[in-house]
């Protein structure tokens, strides 16, 4: 398996020259500003979205799209109308991780993919390798419609450009089984209660040593990077921390549907999820429960980047004007139950559903959005010493 | 006539070249690329092409690396050996004890070699959960109250899983090394009134030896080089072994030289394992049985070459 890795990187590495050398379909040509659409808006986003797709494709553009998403973000809800009514087939990778994703366009993946997800850590990463482009602002017109906490934070910007277009964003929440959870919890170091002996799952990411440097009060509302650059003398009080849960960990979850499978099957009472858990989790009748722990917790916050090598920029630009609307945005949220960045969006959804919409502003010092950082590999070898601890 | 010699000397050429190709491009040199990157740096999350012998002495200094690996063996050995105890018998019973439908019964072993690893792994998800068939079951007689936590998601479950899937590769070549026995032989040693047990310790063992490190060698490598059993069904103690840990630093920790070191040294282990094996095998297997098994040479890809 060691070589297979290698030979997958390699064969990836060698697709990436070769496409590269293919020739562009979509054309790079110069294109104008384009013009906003707007539709006459009903109560329904789907039927909406059918409206809006017919103006923006005309006629189909034609190609292909490669993206490589988190879980839920090319659903095809919103994925399919839009590759009928544009002619446009999208192909979608699911990345594991935030790291996952940085190490596959390093390996060459930015040549052969043409839009990314990434989160407030990788994002930095992604535009410092120069493994980006800047957005042409004049030809995503809705860009302004999005939440101006969202298009402020500084992480999707540099050097006066923009490099990611607001997605979504969402807490990492403390999720749990309200009918076995009771008292319902209140903080992470909750967790740590010995009565939870076999029953938590934890994800298997560094994102497991973030909540118990928070637990441990490390988090530093004036100095938000501090979480991301811990001392080795923090890192070692971390790993103490995190060893000390391990008795209650049944297993550590490596996607949303491990987690949601865990619950329903009666092996774990709670742990550390995303809000899309929790949306499935109800859809499936789980009488799941969702809180904000008081000692604050990581979150993330997902743009839409356009990779270097993406060609096909007609597409990829009308799927990022369509990606801004308020029916696409109410659409993934039905998917993913995370909050969306476009607020209108509000407009099709039930009073419950507003309710699990908020302005970043509002959350202040309670969330912690994952920064990247040169001490990240360290975290992971300390994460990797807390799995191989028997 | 040279007219004619040409084209079938080509044909020859081109009929080598394939094999010979395909070995090359296809697995050594991916191996030599893994063997440089063990020497190159990384500098500020870059890999620079600046040879050094870092990547080694982090492994060998940081205990995670050499304990994991240990770790792995450990779960192969005890694999292996469930794996050799629940082969021998079977092979020895469909080479010599089975008569009618002896292929069926062969296949019956074979079959669920056709059926994704994935699925079989999940199977046993269902199998052992605490919700499981398992717990159900032992829950309903009455032999347990509380439904075994410990089934799935430890230790137990990863090396159940890979003895269910590897045993397979221990059989067949026990099998067939047993097949190859004369039956001659051994009517020589019951004319010499050797009892069963003599003629199975003085004859048919020896001489299926051969069988038994190939088989073993298979078991082993394959288990050790396994990265999906303890992704679905390892829990807080059996999470990571060494392939884990290989996938972790090419992919989220982007440390690919450190990566290679440690795919270096399982490398080592497994061609020292393969050549005592085959040493083993060329002292044993000089007999009418010594069918030469060649140990598998692809076994340090593990099932990541089947998946890739």
């Amino acid at each position: 398996m060691q070589s297979s890795l290698f030979v997958r990187a390699t064969v990836l590495a060698a697709l990436g020259t070769l496409s590269a050398c293919g020739g562009d379909k979509g054309g790079a040509a110069a294109h104008g500003p384009a013009t906003k659409i707007s539709i006459q808006a009903t109560s329904d986003a789907g039927a909406d979205a059918a409206t809006y797709l017919k103006q923006l494709c005309p006629k189909p553009l034609g190609g292909e799209l490669n993206f490589m998403v988190w879980e839920g973000y090319t659903d095809t809800l919103f994925t399919k109308p839009f590759e009928q009514a544009c002619g446009v087939k999208v192909n979608a990778t699911y990345m594991g991780s935030s790291d996952d994703l940085v190490a596959k366009l390093r390996a060459g993946g930015a040549e052969t993919i043409d839009l990314v997800s990434p989160s407030s850590d990788a994002i930095t990463q992604i535009i410092d390798a120069g493994l980006a482009q800047a957005l042409d602002l004049a030809r995503i017109p809705s860009y302004g419609d999005l939440m101006a906490s969202f298009r402020d934070l500084s992480m999707a910007r540099r050097e006066g450009s923009v490099y990611g277009l607001p997605w979504a964003f969402g807490p990492n929440p403390l999720i749990y089984d309200t009918t076995k959870v009771k008292p319902a919890p209140t903080r992470w170091a909750d967790l740590w209660d010995p009565k939870y002996r076999g029953k938590l799952s934890m994800q298997d990411d560094i994102a497991t040593l973030w909540m118990a440097a928070q637990t441990l009060g490390f988090d530093q509302a004036a100095d938000r990077a501090h979480l991301y650059n811990l001392s080795d003398e923090e890192l070692g009080a971390v790993k103490t921390k995190a060893l000390a849960l391990k008795p209650n960990i049944r297993k550590y979850w490596a996607t949303a549907g491990d987690m949601t499978q865990l619950f329903q099957s009666g092996e774990i009472v709670a742990g550390e999820g995303w809000p899309l858990m929790t949306a499935q989790l109800r859809a499936a009748g789980f009488p799941a429960g969702e809180i904000i722990p008081e000692e604050g917790t990581t979150a993330w916050a997902d743009h839409w980047v356009l990779t270097k090598g993406a060609r096909n920029l007609d597409a990829a630009y009308a799927w990022l004007e369509y990606a801004a609307q308020p029916f696409t945005q109410k659409l993934m949220a039905d998917v993913t139950n995370y909050i969306v960045a476009n607020p209108t969006a509000k407009r099709y959804m039930s009073p419950d559903q507003v309710a699990t919409q908020r302005d970043i502003a509002d959350y202040g010092t309670k969330v912690n959005f994952w920064q990247w950082s040169p001490r990240r590999e360290r975290y992971t070898e300390i994460w990797n010493e807390v799995k191989a601890a028997k | 006539m040279s007219a004619t010699r040409s084209p079938r000397r080509y044909g020859r050429l081109l009929f080598a070249a394939l094999p010979i190709g395909w070995v090359t491009v296809l697995l050594l040199l991916p191996y030599l690329f893994l063997f440089a990157h063990s020497f190159f740096r990384l500098v500020d999350g870059q890999l620079t092409h600046q040879l050094t012998l870092e990547n080694y002495g982090r492994l060998f200094g940081t205990a995670l690396y050499p304990n994991t690996i240990l770790f792995s063996a450990g779960i192969a050995a005890r694999v292996t050996l469930a794996s050799l105890c629940l082969a021998y018998p079977l092979a020895y019973l469909l080479a010599f004890k089975v008569r009618r439908h002896k292929n069926l019964l062969y296949m019956a072993v074979i079959i669920p070699l056709w059926v994704s690893y994935l699925v079989r792994a999940y199977a046993w998800k269902i199998i052992l959960g605490q919700e499981g068939v398992l717990n159900g079951f032992l829950m309903s007689v009455g032999i347990i109250r509380e439904p075994l936590a410990v089934l799935l998601y430890s230790k137990w479950a990863v090396m159940l899983a890979l003895v269910h899937i590897y045993t397979p590769f221990t059989l067949m070549p026990i099998y067939a090394v047993l097949e190859a026995i004369p039956p001659a032989l051994k009517e020589a040693s019951t004319d010499l009134y050797a009892s069963r047990w003599q003629t199975f310790r003085h004859v048919v063992l020896p001489l299926s030896l051969p069988g038994v490190v190939a088989g073993c060698t298979f078991a082993f490598v394959l288990s050790m080089g396994d990265f999906i059993a303890p992704i679905l069904l390892g829990g807080n103690d059996s999470a990571l072994m060494v392939s884990n840990l290989v996938v972790s630093l090419f992919g989220v920790a982007f440390n690919w030289p450190l990566g290679a070191a440690v795919s270096v040294v399982m490398l080592t282990m497994t061609v020292t394992l393969l050549t005592m094996a085959r040493k083993l095998e060329d002292r044993w297997g000089g007999g009418p049985a010594g069918r030469r098994l060649d140990a598998p040479t692809t076994g340090g890809m593990g099932r990541g070459a089947l998946h890739a």
